[in-house]
């Protein structure tokens, strides 16, 4: 049987006539009625439910710190913010990344992406690259492949290393907001790296995993520069 | 509208917080931001499909927020009002961008085209198989008109009739083109599954109780 054939079956067109409307929440007892009895239209429904239902599923996603980093400065800029209502602790540490110190780091850090981009298979896993992992967040870093990578990964967990070593300097909850975003992050660089190991040409998540790696550099650079002070 | 609900903060201290920022007290932004930031950061990511424009556009939008917000005078929830502007500044975003496709009325091609089948070892399920990175790539691929009223219609929660006045478009428009959004993410998804396991056979149910080959 060939695709396109089942127009000569009248129940599937029917089926294609009223299938937008069914999904919408119409009463169209025909639809259900006809997937009981055809296989490949019960596919088709099925598919299109798995499909409404797993969008549903996705997780919402974490914007990069530098976000708030320079709506607060164009903000402040603007004199939207009054002087005798200023300063949250915790917020406190996100400023950094306007400072010149994490500024420079940030270059670095932008000069190396243009590495990866400069270097297309840079984040291509091979299929014999090691498991999934539910260790720690050192191993998130541990398990990249390709030199610049590597590279990316060693620098960031340098910075992981240097954090983890003065992490009691810092207030509880300022560690807990820097906690929060790294755990984020690490899940991110694992989901990318699975995605990857099964498809090592998805683009998507190449492009996620470097800024994965990228944001989580940031976010070390600002807590790092928030420990100095 | 009925978009998923913000559990954080909750309602009155949200409302104590809008006040304070009204005032221009600095960590009642701080507080809104962290609060909203990343269904809104989602929303320009799944519309826009680029984290760089979605960055930008959060922050567009946020800075928008803030600016007026002396004028919100809570008649509609402020997520409601928020959502909305975020909409908006990616839809403006995207027309300023020259992406035609956005506009739903010229890109109606409804009724034209058979749904797809597959027939015989290419018929399998997607049911518990969809990759989220895979799910979300593809969601990025759809044009933007389809990609925007999927997005509006079965991520965020928006009904046909705000997305038509959104999108000044026609609801059975609106209805027309997530119908062919869902279709091609699942043709896209069965593709990306042929190319994982070529020449694999996965069963599929037989609900009538015969065989699909």
């Amino acid at each position: 049987m060939a695709e396109g054939d089942f127009r000569q079956n009248p129940g599937c067109a029917q089926f294609d006539r009223e299938l937008m409307d069914y999904l919408e929440g119409e009463a169209r007892p025909f639809v259900s009625t006809h997937a009981r009895e055809c296989a490949f239209c019960s596919v088709l429904l099925a598919d299109l439910e798995q499909v409404r239902f797993s969008v549903r599923q996705l997780p919402l996603q974490e914007p990069s710190p530098v976000v708030w980093a320079n709506l607060h400065a164009r903000l402040e800029q603007e004199g939207v913010f009054r002087p005798s209502v200023r300063g949250w602790g915790w917020w406190e540490s996100l400023r950094a990344l306007a400072r010149p110190a994490p500024l420079g780091a940030l270059s670095s850090l932008a000069l190396l992406g243009v590495m990866f981009i400069a270097t297309p298979s840079a984040l291509q896993l091979p299929e014999t690259a090691a498991s999934a992992s539910s260790a720690p967040q050192a191993a998130v870093v541990a398990s990249a492949s390709f030199p610049e990578d590597r590279e990316l990964a060693r620098m960031t967990q340098d910075l992981e290393d240097t954090f983890r070593a003065n992490e009691g300097l810092l207030a509880p909850d300022t560690r807990a907001t820097y906690e929060k975003g790294l755990t984020s992050l690490d899940d991110s660089i694992r989901e990318c790296k699975d995605s990857l190991r099964q498809k090592p040409d998805n683009t998507l998540a190449q492009d996620y995993l470097l800024t994965a790696y990228t944001r989580k550099a940031e976010i070390l650079t600002s807590a790092l520069e928030f420990q100095g002070r | 509208m009925s978009p998923h609900s913000t559990p954080l903060p909750k309602a009155a201290a949200e409302t104590q917080l809008i006040a304070r920022a009204q005032k221009g007290d600095e960590e009642a932004f701080a507080a809104l931001f962290e609060a909203h930031k990343r269904r809104v950061y989602s929303l320009c990511l799944r519309m826009t499909g680029n984290t760089a424009e979605a960055e930008d556009l959060t922050q567009e939008a946020f800075l928008q927020l803030f600016r007026k917000i002396a004028t919100f005078r809570g008649e509609s929830a402020f997520s409601t009002w928020l959502h909305r502007l975020a909409v908006n500044v990616v839809l403006m975003h995207l027309r300023k961008k020259g992406l035609q496709q956005i506009s739903l009325d010229e890109t109606d091609t409804s009724q034209e085209e058979p749904v797809k089948r597959d027939y015989g070892d290419d018929d399998r399920r997607l049911v518990g198989s969809i990759d989220r990175v895979s799910l979300t790539r593809v969601i990025a691929d759809l044009p933007p008109g389809y990609r925007a009223v999927f997005v509006l219609h079965d991520i965020e929660g928006y009904e046909h009739n705000e997305i038509a006045e959104i999108m000044h478009c026609s609801v059975g428009n609106s209805k027309s083109q997530l119908h062919k959004a869902r279709l091609k993410l699942r043709d896209w998804l069965k593709e990306d599954r042929r190319k994982e396991f070529p020449g694999a056979t996965i069963p599929v149910d037989k609900p009538n109780g015969k065989g699909l080959r």
